[in-house]
């Protein structure tokens, strides 16, 4: 007859209440998404959805008459989804693909081939991670408004693409650490720079290079402030300036919560799942190079 | 990272043959007309003129887009900057005299010449209103506002007090006046008890006697505007085209005073939860206010409101004897950098005869429409949606209106005024803080 063991206990006690903690926001995001707005200020602490209503999801899928939404404490303000689904696949893809490969030669660049100036120039890289994004964003929005690429997926992506110090930084420190024995076997047997960097470094750096490839996608999705100020037009539109947009097209006063809730469920499911797909692989994968 | 940046940006037009530059549409062709509002209340209206218009001239279709009020400005800016502005969008009297200056909107004079366009159907004065500095026209007026009091006819009725009382309040700055008896009354706090009863508890007030919307800025349209102006208090020495604003006057100074004892008695809520991102008119609908002074505007919502029955009574008697009420009016501007001038110019001259305003606009009850003979149609509207609207138009009638301040530098105003006002109202600044607040102001006109 085994007594209740307390530490086990008192472990899952505090696992149960981390997970609240960390799931409830979602669960309150669900709720008010099924909530009428007009009736959530009566009920703001209410549980359960307030005068349940599926209007918040007809709204931002825009299926419901101006009329009917202002009803609900809405507005005729509705996110295009798939549209905007698309543009931000587009931009994460094109951004992930572009930095990942010209980041990686940069990175050999740095790690194993020997030129005048390297240290220098890697130093400037590094210095270049300290300068926050807010001061090289009205220059770069100058030089894309110049080039009249405004409202084009180039104009959004090319700040990004072909390099940040961060993506070149994270992989050299990862070619430092691939065992020099092998490089040496490959020019042995007669590969140049390119074969050897393609066929031995490449393959074998597939876990940090996967690691980046999911940040860089990551952090592209849910950019903000870039797509906001070069990709208005709705042909281009991403969906976090959709949301923005959505948001601000809503009566005085008060923002349709419940529209607004929804239209981020919809917008969030896409980067969950892709966690749920790969999260595991990516952490598996870290810290596992050639060589043991 | 720049110059990388650059170099790679010249060799993708290289490229690309820079096949970014939108192509002008062909003016006899299809023609869309991108039209901005903020009201979505309005919306359903002016999209069905979006569509009359069409069923005449079906070579142009009108895209309207919304924007609310707070966010309304600036999006506009930022698309100025990058190009995709709107072809015309709904126009605010405080903030034209800045596009006006800076070249964003056109002036509509030669067309209103051509098409003998008479101005005289408009409320008197409204078409002036948007003759600029520059003494060119920049609008056909759409509608005009004033302000009233919005009452819950159930919590008046709980409160013991007559609607015939509402509509003779007095106030002035030393006690509140009758106004403020009214609302101290309509005050409950948690416990049952009234906030002109003893033992009310400040602290925990389930209905509020008055709503806040805000701390209304530099403006207070709907918030103080018909206290400061009915103590005799004017924005600036002139309207149109202030060079000093008075701010700083003792005027003004004990009238804000007055209006947020009120906050601190517990009869009005504070800023915090004025600005909870819960607005005014959905707290009202909740019950926990149990009135507010509203703009003309949004009278219809409030009707619309499932679970409160309202009422409308005038803004209260000030000092100087008499009602006031800010008199502002809309009108539709063109941007300057429409790629179909032509197209824009017919739409507006639409929006602002009597096809739009009197066929459609005033059959909805909505605002009031700028064409007097269409004006009158709405107050019809009005009566038969079951709404005595005499509290927002006998302003007009009795000449207690007050012209909306028309201004240049009106953005950086309202920018240090939010600031300031915002402190003051929050308690963590005192009144005498307009002093420096106004200087300010004052500096922007040199």
């Amino acid at each position: 007859m085994a007594g209740i063991r307390w530490g086990r206990v008192a472990g899952w006690a505090v696992l149960v209440v981390v997970m609240l903690v960390t799931l409830f926001p979602f669960y309150w995001m669900l709720r008010t998404s099924f909530s009428n707005t007009r009736a959530l200020a009566a009920g703001a602490a209410d549980l359960l959805p307030v005068d349940f209503t599926l209007g918040a999801y007809r709204r931002v899928l825009g299926l419901s008459s101006t009329a009917e939404a202002v009803a609900e404490g809405g507005s005729s303000g509705t996110v295009n989804f798939w549209l905007y689904l698309r543009n931000s696949i587009v931009v994460a893809t094109v951004t992930t693909a572009g930095q990942v490969f010209f980041g990686a030669l940069a990175a050999y660049a740095f790690a194993r081939l020997r030129w005048p100036g390297r240290n220098a120039v890697f130093t400037l890289f590094v210095t270049a991670l300290m300068v926050p994004p807010i001061f090289t964003t009205l220059p770069n929005f100058v030089l894309i408004k110049e080039l009249g690429l405004l409202n084009t997926f180039l104009g959004i992506v090319l700040p990004h693409l072909l390099m940040t110090p961060f993506a070149v930084f994270f992989l050299r420190q990862f070619f430092l650490g691939i065992n020099a024995g092998v490089e040496e076997a490959a020019r042995i047997d007669g590969a140049g720079h390119v074969r050897t960097f393609f066929r031995i470094v490449l393959p074998m750096s597939r876990g940090p290079i996967a690691t980046l490839a999911i940040l860089t996608y990551i952090t592209s999705w849910n950019d903000y402030f870039w797509p906001l100020l070069v990709g208005k037009a709705e042909n281009v539109r991403v969906l976090t300036v959709a949301l923005g947009i959505f948001r601000s097209q809503t009566p005085q006063g008060s923002p349709d919560w419940a529209g607004l809730m929804a239209a981020t469920l919809f917008a969030a499911l896409p980067i969950m799942v892709l966690f749920a797909v790969l999260g595991r692989r990516v952490i598996d994968s870290i810290g596992y190079t050639g060589v043991k | 990272m720049k110059r990388c940046l650059a170099v790679a940006g010249a060799a993708v037009l290289l490229l690309a043959g820079c096949g970014a530059q939108e192509e002008p549409q062909a003016a006899d062709g299809p023609v869309t007309i991108d039209y901005w509002l903020w009201d979505t209340a309005q919306q359903p209206q002016y999209q069905a003129c979006a569509d009359a218009f069409h069923k005449a001239n079906p070579n142009y279709t009108v895209k309207i887009t919304q924007y609310g009020w707070d966010d309304y400005w600036n999006t506009l800016t930022t698309a100025f900057v990058s190009g995709t502005a709107p072809d015309v969008f709904v126009g605010h009297l405080s903030r034209y005299p800045e596009l006006a200056a800076q070249s964003q909107i056109m002036p509509i004079d030669d067309q209103v010449t051509k098409d003998k366009v008479d101005l005289s159907i408009y409320q008197d004065g409204l078409a002036d209103l948007w003759v600029a500095k520059d003494g060119k026209r920049y609008g056909l007026p759409k509608d005009f506002d004033t302000v009233a009091v919005i009452y819950n006819t159930e919590k008046l009725k709980d409160a013991g007090i007559k609607p015939e009382e509402m509509a003779e309040l007095k106030w002035n700055p030393q006690d509140g006046g009758t106004y403020e008896k009214v609302i101290a009354r309509l005050t409950v706090d948690k416990n049952g008890k009234r906030g002109d009863e003893p033992g009310f508890d400040k602290k925990n007030v389930a209905v509020y006697g008055l709503g806040l919307a805000g701390s209304g800025a530099g403006f207070g349209q709907t918030e103080w505007s018909q206290y400061t102006m009915s103590n005799g208090w004017q924005y600036g020495d002139k309207n149109p085209w202030p060079t000093k604003f008075n701010y700083a006057d003792p005027t003004f100074k004990e009238t804000i005073k007055w209006f947020i004892s009120l906050i601190d008695k517990g009869y009005m809520p504070t800023m915090d939860i004025a600005s909870s991102g819960v607005g005014q008119i959905d707290a009202y609908g909740a019950g926990k206010y149990a009135m507010v002074t509203e703009g003309s505007w949004n009278t219809k919502t409030y009707w619309n409101l499932k679970d409160v029955k309202s009422a409308l009574a005038p803004t209260p008697i000030g000092p100087t004897g008499k009602r006031a009420s800010l008199f502002n009016g809309l009108a539709d501007n063109i941007s300057a950098t429409t790629d179909n001038p032509d197209a824009a110019w017919a739409w507006v001259k639409f929006l602002g005869s009597p096809a739009c305003q009197e066929e459609i606009v005033a059959k909805e009850a909505i605002v009031f429409p700028a064409i007097k003979t269409a004006t009158v149609k709405a107050q019809q509207a009005f009566k038969d949606a079951g709404i005595d609207v005499e509290p927002f138009t006998m302003h007009v009638e009795q000449g207690t209106t007050h012209l909306a301040p028309i201004a240049e530098h009106w953005a950086d105003i309202t920018a240090t005024m939010t600031e300031t006002m915002d402190a003051i109202f929050s308690f963590k600044a005192d009144v005498n803080s307009l002093d420096q607040a106004n200087a300010t102001v004052n500096g922007y006109f040199g």
